[in-house]
């Protein structure tokens, strides 16, 4: 993640700004209590708020200021992996987003010139979407805001700042400075994803268990013609950056994101400024080649986290919940995560469909991604930056081992890059909870389509009835039950066979590939994607016992 | 994780291990052992022997922070 800093130089793009409307609290409309109210508007909240429009749920969206982006033009997160990009094609815009961004699969390290690690991340994906677009945040950001707009409902307030927070017996109310004034705005759900500085969270005086990097960096955001694939390059030592790390990965319009390890004991701004940025460039690419900076900032890391991502009836999403060092792109791609995992579940509790305790899976899923995600870049952080002589021996071994045998290369970490967590413990699954790629079809109408088409813009749970040889009369008498007593299941066959049902052609088998089935079974997915369960020996009595799990309806319910 | 003689010659295996440090300085030296200590957990690979077999090294340091 990045920590604010004044400092940063390069030219710019120009940034749409939005209109501050006078809110209805301040115009002498009604009062009226929301049912969500979304604090901030970068990735997460953007990304909930727009999961929500989707859902039919309307919200307002709080943001401080009257654009997309922070701190100007940083590229800030890049990396996008196949996750998120399946939930932006849910959202809607991820033709934007490919349209916009570089596509890329291919990682390597480097010693001097010998490449010491690689890797291919396409291998065993089946997704319609691939498993990196590499694009600048303030694009994903402003192609939300315009979706948003777009799918109408939401209410997006610019320039309203929260500046207090209480809880009370049956809602959150916040205090928001405009300025036209201030005004107090009351919600059943208050959804925090103001960053990392959240103002609400620091009103709560929750405890995060903040550590700071030792490690500093310069980001620098060029663009010039680079002869090199469209991969992301890493060197751990680089003999044009003092021996220390240099990342390189390609974007959006043909700028490329050229981040340098700084000395532990360098003044951050001092090694940031234009000429210095300039004259290591020069080392790294040599004296003829044209290049303009885009954008220059140092930044620095920390960690922290929430205990819970739910208090009372607030929730934290993202940078507001969990900060991480940036290998891999997991600050990112987790807060849309977060964003989507709450948002099929907040649209089922509000229309009823789901008991309120559905949103207490909200902070057991996603707590233990991020505790997965920051253990995991902590890693990276200490392989790139030894603590100790004696740490550094043994990454300097690793390096050596890796230029002469194979053996040796995975030990190389320069990120190990963001995948979709597992709710393998969740208490809604009941067998399973892997993430479900999203396979490309032929739909029952004969039309290409992916796995999420099959739920129809819906939220609801999909059943996948994988059969050989075709339904007996006693399984489709079982779907037929299903289809009666539960509206929020939608059961689709996949059987070469054939037999009146709903069908569905898989050319390829990538969907018994993407559930790792091989004989007869139904699985229940969820509306993000993820498998709730997996069974065997499908009955009807055990399909509604893992629908009710997932639903996270007790018996007594 | 093993705690009886395994080693086919140990005085020769001993043997080739010091004359491998001949010469070299303390750092090089560090450096060959820390080459050396992936070398051999590769050759091992489980992982609950290889946390078995860092323990059991760290074991008289264990008071030492």
């Amino acid at each position: 993640m990045l920590n604010k800093s004044s400092s940063s130089q390069g030219s710019g793009y120009p940034l749409p700004e939005y209109p501050f409307n006078l809110p209805p609290e301040l115009s002498g409309g009604a009062k009226r209590r929301y049912a969500v109210v979304v604090v901030g508007g970068g990735l997460a909240g953007l990304a909930a708020a727009c999961d929500l429009s989707v859902r039919g749920v309307d919200v307002v969206l709080l943001d401080e200021d009257n654009t997309i982006g922070v701190r100007g033009l940083a590229s800030r997160g890049i990396t996008y992996a196949q996750k998120s990009l399946e939930i932006f094609d849910r959202l809607g815009i991820y033709d934007r987003v490919k349209a916009k961004g570089v596509e890329w699969s291919h990682g390597k390290t480097l010693a001097d010139r010998d490449v010491v690690y690689s890797f291919d991340l396409a291998t065993n994906r089946v997704s319609k979407q691939p498993p990196f677009i590499n694009i600048q945040q303030f694009y994903i950001e402003w192609f939300l805001v315009d979706r948003i707009y777009e799918l109408g409902g939401a209410d997006l307030r610019w320039n309203n700042k929260v500046i207090g927070v209480e809880q009370l017996k049956d809602c959150v109310r916040l205090q928001v400075e405009t300025p036209a004034g201030n005004y107090a705005i009351e919600a059943d759900w208050v959804l925090d994803a103001s960053g990392v500085y959240s103002p609400i969270r620091e009103a709560f005086k929750l405890d995060t268990h903040p550590a700071r990097g030792q490690d500093r960096w310069c980001i620098s955001d060029i663009r010039f013609k680079l002869d090199a694939p469209l991969e992301r390059w890493t060197w751990v030592e680089a003999p044009f950056n003092e021996n220390r790390a240099v990342w390189q990965l390609p974007m959006g319009d043909g700028v490329w994101r050229l981040d340098y390890q700084m000395d532990a004991n360098a003044d951050p701004d001092a090694v940031s400024t234009e000429a210095v940025v300039r004259s290591r460039l020069r080392q790294q690419l040599g004296e003829d080649r044209e290049f303009e900076l885009v954008w220059v900032g140092p930044y620095a890391y920390r960690t922290q986290m929430l205990d819970k991502m739910r208090h009372g009836r607030v929730f934290f999403l993202g940078d507001a919940a969990h900060v991480m060092s940036p290998f891999g792109g997991r600050g990112g791609n987790s807060g849309i995560q977060d964003a989507e995992n709450l948002a099929w579940k907040l649209a089922l509790v509000l229309n009823r469909n789901a008991p309120e305790s559905l949103l207490d899976s909200y902070s057991a899923e996603r707590h233990p991604a991020a505790v997965h995600n920051i253990k995991t870049t902590s890693r990276t952080t200490r392989f790139l930056s030894p603590e100790s002589a004696a740490e550094r021996i043994l990454r300097n071994a690793v390096i050596s081992l890796a230029r002469e045998h194979a053996f040796a290369r995975p030990l190389v970490n320069t990120g190990r890059m963001s995948t979709a967590f597992s709710y393998t413990d969740s208490p809604l699954t009941t067998h399973g909870g892997a993430a479900v790629q999203n396979v490309p079809l032929i739909l029952a109408d004969g039309k290409p389509g992916t796995l999420l088409d099959l739920f129809q813009g819906e939220t609801r749970f999909l059943g996948l009835w994988f059969s050989g040889t075709g339904l007996t009369a006693k399984e489709a008498k079982t779907i037929a039950a299903l289809q009666s007593a539960e509206p929020l299941l939608r059961v689709v066959v996949y059987s070469p066979a054939g037999s009146g049902t709903e069908q569905l052609a898989d050319h390829g088998g990538k969907l018994r590939i993407a559930l790792a089935v091989n004989g007869d079974c139904f699985c229940l997915i969820r509306p993000d994607l993820h498998l709730a369960a997996q069974l065997a020996k499908p009955t009807l009595a055990a399909i509604r016992t893992a629908l009710r799990r997932v639903l996270a309806v007790t018996q007594r319910q | 994780m093993k705690l009886d003689a395994n080693i086919a010659d140990p005085d020769g295996f001993y043997e080739a291990l010091i004359k491998a440090h001949e010469g070299l300085s303390a750092d090089d030296s560090a450096a060959l052992n820390a080459r050396l200590v992936f070398l051999l957990a590769n050759q091992i690979g489980d992982q609950a022997i290889l946390e078995q077999c860092v323990a059991a090294a760290r074991k008289p340091f264990a008071r030492a922070r």
